[in-house]
């Protein structure tokens, strides 16, 4: 497959793993630790969104289903299917160290090697999905945090994670 | 037919799923050895009275139980061992087993000295 397009192709995977993963299993609910509230609480008073504040800032602040995603792409790349659960194994000992029950990031790591492994069939190799979680990553976090935090307020509204303010 | 049957096997060759590394064993024997894993792990965590699944807000509870832990500690230094191509005896099914039970143990007598739970600011007590 033409890499471009291939980029592209895994970035819209990545990016509609990770969010789903992360707002399952409630990031936008509570923000685990003091930095995701900070980060949180500033986003809605430029204009954003509580809920997508509280996903931006859980995922800066702990390994999730993001970090989740990228680690196993890279693990499939080196090592494999045993590196995407190795990759895994890594992501819940992070989480533990940051006080965090790691619900996400392992589930978004198997998740994510899951994916691998199907779309190796159809010319999507790992590398793709390294540049495609970097660029869905910057979506989420770089462009324009405050409209990224809308929309990720209202897929929060759609699974029932909203913050209850 | 036969260059039907070729044609899909030349297209499942596609999934790559070793990477870099040369796995001794072979993909079949891998994954049955994971499934031993996974069940070694599980039952050994029962027999030790673990719980079944962890406490009830399930996603934001910090106990350990037989199902969330367990098996993803398996896996994971099984897979280690896998791609370091060391798998002992009937390819790799004896120590998919032998890894199984120790993590249950480790998250049984160790895990809470390792990863200790949180302090809740409030009161300094356990979150929970």
């Amino acid at each position: 497959m033409n890499e471009v397009i291939g980029i592209i192709i895994a970035a819209i995977l990545c990016w509609l793993n990770f969010v789903i993963v992360d707002t399952y299993f409630g990031l936008p609910e509570n923000p685990g630790v003091k930095g995701a509230e900070i980060v949180g609480r500033d986003v809605s008073k430029r204009g954003g969104d509580i809920a997508g504040g509280f996903f931006q800032g859980n995922i800066l602040c702990s390994p999730d289903a993001s970090a989740g995603t990228l680690l196993a792409s890279i693990g499939y790349l080196v090592l494999g299917i045993p590196g995407g659960i190795i990759a895994a194994f890594f992501v819940f000992m992070g989480n533990r160290l940051c006080a965090d029950p790691g619900y996400a990031g392992t589930t978004g790591s198997l998740t994510a090697t899951l994916i691998i492994f199907i779309s190796s069939f159809v010319g999507l190799t790992p590398e793709m999905f390294i540049g495609g979680m970097v660029i869905a990553i910057l979506t989420v976090q770089g462009i324009d945090q405050v409209r990224a935090s809308i929309v990720l307020g209202k897929i929060a509204q759609k699974f029932n994670r909203h913050a209850e303010e | 037919m036969f260059d039907l049957v070729y044609g899909t096997i030349f297209f499942a060759s596609y999934g790559n799923i070793s990477g870099l590394v040369n796995i001794a064993i072979s993909p079949f024997d891998a994954l049955l050895a994971y499934i031993v894993a996974i069940i070694a792990s599980v039952v050994m965590a029962l027999i030790l009275r673990l719980p079944l699944l962890p406490g009830k807000p399930y996603r934001y509870s910090f106990d350990v139980s037989a199902l969330y832990p367990t098996p993803i500690i398996a896996i994971g230094i099984f897979s280690i061992f896998l791609v370091l191509n060391y798998t002992f005896i009937y390819n790799g099914i004896v120590l998919a087993a032998i890894i199984g039970i120790l993590s249950a143990l480790f998250v049984k007598y160790l895990f809470d000295f390792v990863f200790p739970k949180p302090l809740d600011e409030a009161d300094g007590e356990d979150m929970r």
